[in-house]
């Protein structure tokens, strides 16, 4: 039943979709502040732009609409350069020193199938960010990946620890997450128009991303729910082993992906509300208000799962099996039930986490995947199978991917946790906070 | 109770030797195989292991028994490398040995089974022999795949496999998967497997568990045939027929301690063991358990 | 719709390149995952080493072709002891998360602006294999002429790739069977059972595990020469994780801990996939809908056919785990 609901949604996502293509953002702004100081850029329109490729071939052109930005279309991720014409900018007017008028953008770094460039006019304030500045804004990055990763990473290490299942399809449980807020809150569900009555919700059957985001989270609930008991359930007893039900997984992370490709398209899209927002300024960092929103939503959800976990009841009876699955059953703690819940709130939170990834980055059909083998370093950092551990190891990983990137390039970023991931299980296989494997 | 029988010539050596033994906790022997000291292994809150001595007598069968859970699988498992342990040394042949890794305490000549069976059980039976015997030239990649090289030796494994298999009446199963044997069956060939190394010193947990009765007798016989080969036999058993039947020597382990030691009829009076069993089981079969 | 050309490009899919560097590949895998339960969620990262070897001899190096063959072992057995050192006392999972990840880093690597001079960045490397295709010429096969019968038609080019990878093929299959029949592959499939088991039997588990991972990892190198070669190219996104999920399945599908599993597995599993993306795309070249709902359309396809690929992987799992031709007794995979 909730997959035939969960079908129909997927299946209207295509009725607003256009062809995959890549395209380059290129956005004109002119820095300025306010009376009061805050930061107040203005879009800049009718600037020429044009973009040649590798062998200086003129692959698109255009001029920036009012709200400063043109979006050129471009044959694949390639290397391409990128001009502005100068003499089209408004009188008075001058290139910032940090955005030169050409610009190169290499292949690498179309991290969704959008580029975003941007031009900025007019003298800048931190026209060169101190090193300190640097770091600082690398931190404030790195908490909100890590806060994403721990987030998504619980579910998956208390799996493990519940069940001893690696399940590689979690990737997928987090898009699956982004995309079911995306079809609520972009795809509209039209025979939801009537609720329109409610503030938020549009005659369209759009919803506010605050009601797309708390419903896409239940849908991800539902969903670790769906599998534990429609597959993985039914498998444990069956009695079939953990090695052909992780090789299942994969089988299971094949199909939804290409799943989720046929039907969102490789493109990337955002969410409709908070796309375009001014960052403000807090000493040397700069957050824009949805991400400082976001991180503090995530902090909290997480400081509640971490109580949860310590406090009730059910949390205790979940770490209990995750230690020792044998002794919690023999002390009649019922571990099918906790392994369901396990399920239902890493579905959630996974679900959760990819939303706040498509809220920072825009949602994608593979946004899970591209963290996969960050929560798996995490995981294994903070101790594979403990709670606690997963909730640590994802956040350092996070801010250590983010803050790595101020060494090594940006494309490069996540080599650093491969790294950790090596030392932790040369030294410390058991992990930050997991217990030594038992022996014998 | 163990019916009175001549005993062998080896088995009167081992007596003769143990006789001047004191009977208390850690006692020295004449001629130690297996010498350990301050041996501890804690599990979190629980000290699993807390051995101050024991040494065992070379070319004796010495038995290890205690109350479940009183720590002689974690010691069998300490002692061969399988578990590491939080302090502790011990020798082996006057070798050190809390640094050797479990593969190379097997290859030195120690050579354990265990509580639980592990029988390859996608391996015919005659292949778990085969893979028992040790230094086989064909086990190098490199020589893998010139058959030339290992044939011969793989043949004189196998006689030395059959000859085993017919000792331990597993002849007929000889072509099956080992999955397809009985829980008794599999136990008989972890112990014909291990024999496979050339051990000098066999350490068998619960060798008996799951065995049929009429089995047990014939296999006591072989227990004490491998002593009369020359090597030395430690094994946990709850089956205090058995143990009184074949040991020289009985090891008696509570709560990670060795409580109490010596011959067999010594241990069986003795009051600290009576305790120590909470007195109820004394004098039959103490405890069985299923592999 | 015509039925001619579906049936021809499925049956040339069954014996084509694609079958044949799978083959290989999954014949690596099943020297760790089948016979040895090594869990290599990396094996792309192998063949990557192998197609890079081949393409950096050219592109840094400057030497010939054939220097890259043993510079692509090279880096395999580096990647393996990469691999292998942290997890291989560990349980199993630890060696997927980090062949995945290893596998992962790798394609970041080469792709990277960073490091273009070494591999080429996200173009990769082309223009490496004539010293291939003269040899192929020196045995009298003319890269553009037609040779074969229906349905068997090949330019002399894939001809030459075609017969060289089959050669590969069957040669590493001997190679695989002699070493699983001898006392090292017997050791191997007793550690893929139980390892305590085999410690207890002085065997040295830990080295076992590491030649078994290089073997199958030099073995996916070759796998991904063949490739390379075949294409005359060398792409860093030819060497995703999906890559090696998919030779896994091929693997699962012909049943693993068996040579010709690992050969038919990739046959069948090209041929089917030929068959369904021909047909499929003959049957979507107008959208098929239901009501208003497009269920698919062209650009469709390839997905639709990837998502057949995992469900396939799932029912085996479920029902199969032994493969389509397999005996569960001795080759279902979960021994622990
Ligand atoms: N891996 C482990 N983790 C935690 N506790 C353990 C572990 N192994 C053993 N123990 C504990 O150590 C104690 C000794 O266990 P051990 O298996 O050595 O007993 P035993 O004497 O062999 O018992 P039995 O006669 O039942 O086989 C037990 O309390 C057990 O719970
Ligand atoms: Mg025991």
């Amino acid at each position: 039943m909730f997959l035939s609901v969960l079908g129909s949604l997927f299946a209207s996502m295509t009725s607003t979709a256009h062809a995959a293509d890549y395209a380059l953002r290129i956005q004109v702004k002119e820095l300025s502040r306010d009376a009061s100081g805050k930061t107040d850029n203005q879009p800049v329109a009718g600037v020429s732009i044009s973009v040649t490729d590798a062998n200086g071939v003129v692959v698109g052109a255009g001029e920036t609409d009012e709200s400063g930005v043109v979006v050129i279309p471009v044959p694949n991720k390639a290397d391409y350069t990128i001009t502005l014409d100068e003499s089209t900018l408004p009188d008075g007017e001058s290139l910032d020193p940090k955005t030169p008028a050409v610009q190169q953008v290499v292949a690498d770094s179309f991290i969704t199938n959008t580029k975003v460039i941007s031009y900025f006019t007019g003298v800048s304030q931190s026209a060169s960010m101190s090193g300190f500045e640097k770091v600082a804004q690398r931190l404030v990055d790195g908490v909100r990946l890590g806060l994403v990763l721990a987030m998504c990473s619980v579910g998956l290490s208390l799996i493990f620890g519940t069940t001893g299942l690696t399940n590689f399809a979690h990737s997928e449980m987090v898009t699956f997450g982004g995309l079911a807020a995306f079809v609520f809150n972009v795809t509209g569900l039209s025979f939801l128009g009537f609720l329109s009555f409610l503030p938020g919700i549009r005659d369209d059957g759009t919803f506010h991303i605050f009601w797309a985001a708390p419903i896409g989270i239940a849908f991800g609930a539902g969903f670790g729910w769906a599998l534990n008991d429609g597959i993985f359930g039914r498998l444990r007893r069956r009695g079939i082993g953990l090695v052909t039900q992780m090789v299942l997984t994969v089988g299971l992370s094949i199909l939804l992906r290409n799943f989720f490709l046929s039907r969102f398209e490789g493109r990337t899209r955002p969410f409709r509300e908070f796309t375009l927002q001014e960052a403000i300024e807090i000493g040397p960092i700069s957050i824009t208000p949805r991400d400082l929103i976001v991180s503090i939503l995530s902090l909290g959800i997480l400081v509640m799962v971490a109580l949860g976990l310590r406090y009730t009841r059910l949390g205790k009876a979940t770490r209990a099996v995750s230690d020792n699955p044998d002794l919690a059953s023999a002390t009649g703690i019922d571990s099918e039930r906790v392994i369901r819940l396990v399920w239902i709130v890493g579905g959630a939170l996974a679900a959760a986490g990819g939303i706040f990834r498509g809220l920072d980055e825009q949602i994608s059909f593979d946004m899970g995947g591209r963290l996969l083998f960050l929560m798996f370093a995490g995981i294994t950092l903070g101790g594979l199978g403990s709670a606690f551990g997963a909730l640590v190891g994802g956040f350092v990983v996070g801010v250590m991917v983010e803050m790595a990137s101020l060494v090594v390039p940006t494309e490069l970023k996540t080599t650093p946790a491969l790294l950790v991931l090596i030392l932790v299980l040369l030294f410390r296989p058991q992990g930050i906070l997991g217990k030594a494997q038992r022996v014998g | 109770m163990g019916a009175e029988r001549e005993l062998s010539s080896t088995a009167i050596a081992a007596r003769a030797a143990l006789s001047g033994v004191a009977r208390e906790p850690g006692a020295s022997k004449a001629d130690p195989i297996l010498s350990a000291s301050g041996v501890r292994r804690d599990f979190g809150g629980i000290t699993a292991v807390d051995v101050e001595r024991v040494e065992v007598q070379r070319g004796s069968i010495t038995a290890l028994i205690g109350p479940n859970g009183a720590g002689k699988t974690t010691l069998f498992n300490l002692l061969t490398g399988f578990d590491t342990a939080n302090s502790g040394v011990w020798t082996f042949d006057g070798r050190s040995m809390e640094k050797i890794a479990s593969h190379r305490t097997a290859a030195m000549g120690m050579v354990r089974t265990f509580q639980l069976t592990k029988s390859l059980t996608k391996l015919s039976v005659i292949e778990n022999m085969r893979l028992g015997a040790t230094d086989q030239k064909g086990e190098k990649w490199w020589n893998g795949l010139f058959s030339g090289i290992w044939k011969s030796q793989e043949a004189s494994n196998t006689e030395r496999a059959d000859a085993l298999l017919e000792r331990f009446k597993l002849s007929h199963m000889r072509d099956e998967y080992a999955g397809s044997l009985s829980g008794g069956q599999r136990k008989l060939l972890e112990m014909a497997r291990a024999l496979m190394t050339n051990p000098t010193l066999v350490m068998l947990d619960e060798p008996m568990a799951g065995v049929n009765p009429a089995l047990k007798q014939s296999l006591n016989e072989h227990i004490r045939g491998l002593r009369d080969e020359g090597m030395t036999v430690l094994f946990v058993e709850h089956d205090m027929d058995m143990v009184h039947d074949i040991s020289d020597w009985v090891i008696v382990m509570a709560e990670g301690r060795v409580i109490a030691e010596g011959t067999p009829d010594d241990i069986s009076k003795n009051p600290a063991v009576i305790d120590a069993y909470l007195g109820a089981h004394q004098g039959r079969s103490l405890m069985e358990e299923e592999a | 719709m015509d039925w001619n050309l579906v049936l021809e490009n499925s049956l040339k899919g069954f014996i084509g390149i694609n079958a044949v560097y799978f083959a290989v590949a999954a014949l690596g895998l099943n020297v760790q995952f089948g016979y040895t339960g090594l869990l290599n969620f990396g094996q792309a990262g192998f063949m990557a080493c192998g197609a890079y070897g081949l393409g950096m001899t050219s592109k840094y190096f400057g030497i010939s072709m054939w220097w890259g063959i043993p510079l692509g072992i090279l880096f395999s057995v580096a990647l393996g002891l990469l691999m292998g050192i942290p997890t291989l006392r560990l349980r199993a999972d630890y060696l997927a998360i980090v062949t995945i990840a290893s596998a992962e880093i790798i394609r970041l690597i080469v792709r990277s602006v960073k490091f273009k001079t070494y591999f080429g960045g996200s173009d990769g490397i082309n223009g490496f294999s004539d010293e291939f295709r003269k040899l192929g010429n020196s045995f009298g096969i003319e890269e553009s002429a037609q040779y074969g019968f229906w349905p068997f038609r090949f330019t002399g080019r894939e001809l030459w790739t075609l017969v060289v990878g089959w050669i590969v093929v069957a040669l590493l299959g001997f190679l695989v069977y002699k070493l699983m029949k001898s006392p090292w592959g017997r050791v191997l499939k007793a550690i893929r059972e139980d390892e305590d088991a085999v410690k207890s039997l002085g065997k040295n588990v830990f080295s076992y595990k590491m030649q078994s991972l290089i073997l199958g990892g030099v073995i996916g190198t070759i796998s991904g020469m063949i490739f390379a070669l075949d294409r005359a190219s060398v792409q860093p996104d030819n060497y995703s994780r999906d890559v090696t999920f998919y030779i896994l399945t091929a693997l699962v599908l012909g049943g693993v801990a068996k040579v010709s599993g690992s050969i038919i597995g990739p046959m069948i599993f090209w041929g089917l996939f030929t068959f369904m993306d021909n047909f499929l795309r003959q049957v979507a070249k107008d959208p098929i809908n239901i009501g208003n709902l497009t269920i698919m359309n062209s650009t469709q396809v390839g997905q639709f056919n990837y998502m057949l690929i995992g469900l396939t992987l799932i029912l085996l799992m479920v029902y199969r785990p032994q493969g389509v031709f397999g005996n569960r007794q001795e080759m279902a995979f979960d021994g622990r």
